[in-house]
């Protein structure tokens, strides 16, 4: 405890000290960087004490009327995990991302609300009641809210962040709601089940549902997701990685925490968590298929993998209603684990997009091309983190979907409803999986295969050595958990020790004999792998090997626009999604001519949920608000009589 | 002495009446300046059997200094920067304006019939012209669109706020400390919304607040 206390302070250190160098912004980035990764180090060994340690180890102080209390259980300790390994590396990629010395005293703000940020991510993982856990909440979110501004000068960067801001300003409201009907039936702040455990189950489930509609839009579970795919590709790339890859997952917490709290092992709670969870999964990689930007692409497959992540829970949920605690606790290992995993391939994708746009400043798909050859390192570690994501052997991906998959499997020994959610969650996962390789090969063979579709990507240079060792290291972790899974997977059922229902479950000889196989497994790919690649460089020796340009397809005259576009290779699958995803074609072509015209076409797709929130919930709004216009216009004496007959009401009500 | 409170009482009623009625804006600070000199002595007559601490006394006086002499001072010169004369520019005539206050004499007249159950023994006169000050700045502030009669009708309704403190609160000392708190608050008020009329003044030629309707979006 000592230790994450230390961290801590030395993280806040980190954002505050910088302010004092504003002038010398190579020392400013550098006494930010060596803070903060002190404090996350210190963080660490916080962590392994605490995970030692055993018991809950707890710690209050009062501020107001009410008592703070921090502590740290195993769950907490699974959710720090990927904060502290993840964060010193965004770090050291932004002390070359950000920008150079015209900005320094935006480049210092940003790190005090970078710092701020992780602060409250800290203490939101370990408040121990709903005063403390609140406030984190909401330096959170402002701080998050502040770091998307960073571009303030663009237009749309400031609507994302009002985006961002609306909906995480809601979501808090609807926690604080939960948070309130807690307080009212147990007369306690704190987080503790026994009062919360005897509530009435009808009361247990509007508290779980008022607070998964938060959670869940900090999450960005699918209907309420909308403000990611405008804020990640608003707010500068190792924000978007710390926000996606830690940030969104806290929303997975306070759910995992409220469910645990309410202990109510109920099959509802799976049966609504299960639906959300493949709708998230398959409508994101769906979009994320449908959009050509990097960024947003990469946000719609964070709400890909927060879907995988609830499907995982959702199959906890079911296996503990279900009796079948050993299947529970592969959901919610499975479940956690891949939020470790997410956060380290989401944000190495995050820094490859920075990367990209950094030294191309282009984020659409169709005007990249052929970076492999220009940006190596990049390039690879991107590649890494696609199979990470794709969920595909031997990385980390494959290991934590596989534990949801067998939890799939244990739950198809239930019967009736549930089997058929269970089918369905396992056929969902697969489709998953196959539809982000599909948009990760679209990705990878768009921007890095090819030849360059403009100016810009054909002059591109590799990323500078800060951002280039931090995508290397992310890379390099997503390998090593993926070739040594077992302390790990470990580490994953460790963290369900401290949840009530799980504690006393003895599942060592289960777990490691799993363990045993996906490494055998892993080690197998990645023989193969080698094995393949040994045998092509054998095969080819001494032969002669001609360069052409890239699907030339034999023209002597090939340039860049006849290759395969974004919109061309994903439309197929698309189609498919058709009433769920709405296209709009433009096509202005040779109709009635038969000779050679300018001819032009053009696709954008829309996400159904914001075209359903624009026609339910905005317009609506709207209209009323244009209707109720007439009351302002401008005159003081009438607003003075508003005023005074609002008295006059308020004294008659009284 | 009860014969110099109910004169002075009535005065302050004839002038919220007069003020109602008067169409130049000098007249309406002159009888800001008797209004507020009035009501700052009254507590000081309705206290006159019991004798009064220094301190008590020095609180009097920089109200006085305030309200009857500082701020009546502070608009006389916003009017003669801003060199208006006349034209309080009425939204609702003089004459419906002066019925209007004899309507709020007779409501307020109506409404301390209950105040008389909760605060026995209190000048029967003083909630009426109390409720009738509050009333009439209301109105003013509603009524007139020179911004300056805005700041006017804002002191009257802080003379009645205060009239009634002093009826209705047990008589001591910290009471007319928050008052003091309050006129403070008060002037500076009255300072800025001199910054404000200046602006406006420079931005519209004129400080009518109909103009003002033209910043809306």
């Amino acid at each position: 405890m000592n230790f994450l206390l230390f961290g801590l302070f030395s993280i806040l250190l980190s954002g505050l000290a910088p302010l004092l160098l504003v002038r010398r912004t190579h020392l400013a980035k550098g006494v930010h960087s060596a803070l903060l990764a002190v404090g996350c180090a210190l963080g660490l060994c916080g962590l392994y004490a605490a995970s030692q340690a055993g018991a809950n180890t707890s710690l209050s102080f009062a501020w107001l009327t009410f008592s703070l209390s921090l502590s740290v259980d195993s769950l907490a300790t699974l959710f720090l995990m990927p904060l502290f390994i993840v964060s010193p590396l965004l770090v050291l990629y932004s002390y070359q991302y950000l920008g150079t010395s015209q900005h320094t005293v935006r480049t210092v703000a940003s790190y005090l609300f970078f710092s701020l940020l992780l602060a409250a991510m800290v203490l939101v993982s370990m408040a121990a009641d709903m005063i403390t856990f609140v406030v984190a909440w909401e330096i959170m979110s402002l701080a998050s809210f502040l770091l998307v501004l960073y571009d303030w000068e663009h237009l749309q960067t400031r609507k994302a962040a009002h985006l961002y801001l609306l909906f995480t300003q809601s979501g808090a409201f609807c926690i604080f709601i939960a948070f309130a009907l807690l307080f009212a039936a147990t007369g306690s702040f704190s987080f503790s089940t026994e009062a919360i455990s005897a509530l009435p189950h009808s009361l247990k489930l509007t508290i779980f549902l008022v607070a998964l509609l938060g959670f869940g839009s900090k999450a960005g579970a699918m209907p309420l997701h909308i403000w990611l795919p405008h804020a990640h590709p608003a707010a500068p790339s190792h924000v978007s990685a710390l926000m996606s890859g830690v940030m969104i997952k806290l929303g997975v917490y306070g759910m995992l925490r409220i469910y645990f709290l309410l202990d109510d092992p109920a099959f509802i709670f799976a049966w609504i968590i299960l639906p959300l969870g493949m709708l998230s999964g398959v409508l994101g990689v769906v979009y994320a298929l449908a959009k050509h930007d990097i960024k947003r692409l990469l946000a719609y497959h964070s709400i890909e993998n927060i879907g995988i992540i609830l499907m995982g829970c959702g199959l906890g949920m079911l296996g503990l209603a279900a009796g079948d605690r050993v299947m529970a606790a592969f959901g919610f290992a499975g479940g956690l684990l891949h939020v470790l995993n997410h956060a380290l391939f989401k944000s190495l994708l995050f820094l490859g997009a920075g990367a990209i746009q950094h030294s191309t400043g282009i984020r659409k798909l169709d005007t990249l091309g052929g970076l492999m050859r220009r940006m190596p390192v990049t390039g690879r570690s991107f590649l890494t983190g696609s199979v990470a994501i794709s969920g595909l052997p031997p990385l980390n991906g494959f290991i934590s979907e596989f534990l949801i998959y067998y939890a799939g499997f244990l739950g198809l020994r239930l019967t009736g409803f549930n089997l058929v959610l269970v089918i369905a969650t396992i056929i969902s996962l697969a489709m998953i999986g196959g539809l982000a390789s599909a948009c990760f090969t679209k990705m990878v063979g768009i921007v890095f295969l090819g030849e360059p579709r403009s100016k810009e990507a054909a002059l591109a240079t590799e990323a500078k050595p800060a951002m280039r060792v931090a995508m290397i290291l992310l890379a390099c972790i997503c390998l090593l958990i993926g070739l040594f899974p077992a302390p790990f997977i470990g580490a994953a059922f460790a963290g369900l020790r401290d949840l009530a229902p799980l504690s006393s479950l003895m599942l060592s000889d289960i777990v490691s004999t799993i363990s045993r196989n996906l490494t055998m497994a892993a080690w197998l790919f990645l023989a193969l792998l080698l094995g393949l690649t040994g045998l092509r460089r054998w095969l080819y020796q001494g032969k002669p090997i001609q360069r052409g340009s890239t699907w030339g397809c034999g023209f002597t005259q090939a340039n860049s626009r006849i290759q395969y576009t974004a919109s061309s290779y994903a439309m197929d699958i698309v189609d498919f999604f058709r009433p769920l995803v709405r296209v709009r074609t433009v096509y202005k072509g040779l109709a009635g001519n038969p000779l050679p015209s300018p001819a032009e076409y053009s696709s954008k797709t829309d996400d159904l949920a914001e075209i359903g929130l624009q026609h339910l919930l905005s317009q609506p709004v709207l209209w009323c608000a244009a209707k109720l216009r007439w009351i302002q216009h401008g005159r003081i004496q009438s607003y003075i009589a508003y005023i005074v007959l609002a008295i006059i009401v308020v004294l008659l009500a009284a | 002495m009860s014969a110099g409170i109910e004169i002075s009482l009535a005065i302050i009623l004839l002038s919220v009446l007069f003020s109602l009625s008067s169409s130049r804006l000098m007249t309406l600070i002159k009888l800001m300046a008797l209004q507020g000199a009035l009501v700052s002595l009254l507590p000081v007559l309705l206290n006159s059997a019991n004798k009064l601490p220094p301190g008590g006394i020095a609180l009097f006086l920089i109200m006085l200094l305030i309200k009857a002499i500082l701020i009546p001072a502070l608009l006389y010169f916003a009017l003669t920067r801003m060199a208006i004369r006349r034209e309080v520019e009425p939204l609702i005539g003089y004459h419906a304006s002066v019925v209007v206050g004899l309507g709020l004499i007779l409501l307020a007249t109506y409404l301390s019939r209950y105040l008389q159950y909760s605060a026995p023994g209190v000048l029967a006169l003083m909630p009426i012209t109390a409720i009738t000050a509050l009333g009439g700045g209301l109105f003013l502030m509603m009524s007139r669109t020179k911004a300056l009669t805005q700041v006017i009708g804002y002191l009257m309704l802080d003379n009645g706020i205060y009239l009634m403190g002093t009826a209705l609160i047990k008589r001591t000392h910290s009471h007319y400390l928050v008052e003091l708190g309050v006129l403070l608050d008060l002037l500076v008020a009255v300072m800025i919304m001199g910054i404000i009329l200046n602006n406006i003044n420079r931005a519209f030629d004129d400080v009518d607040t109909l103009d003002l309707e033209q910043l809306k979006d």
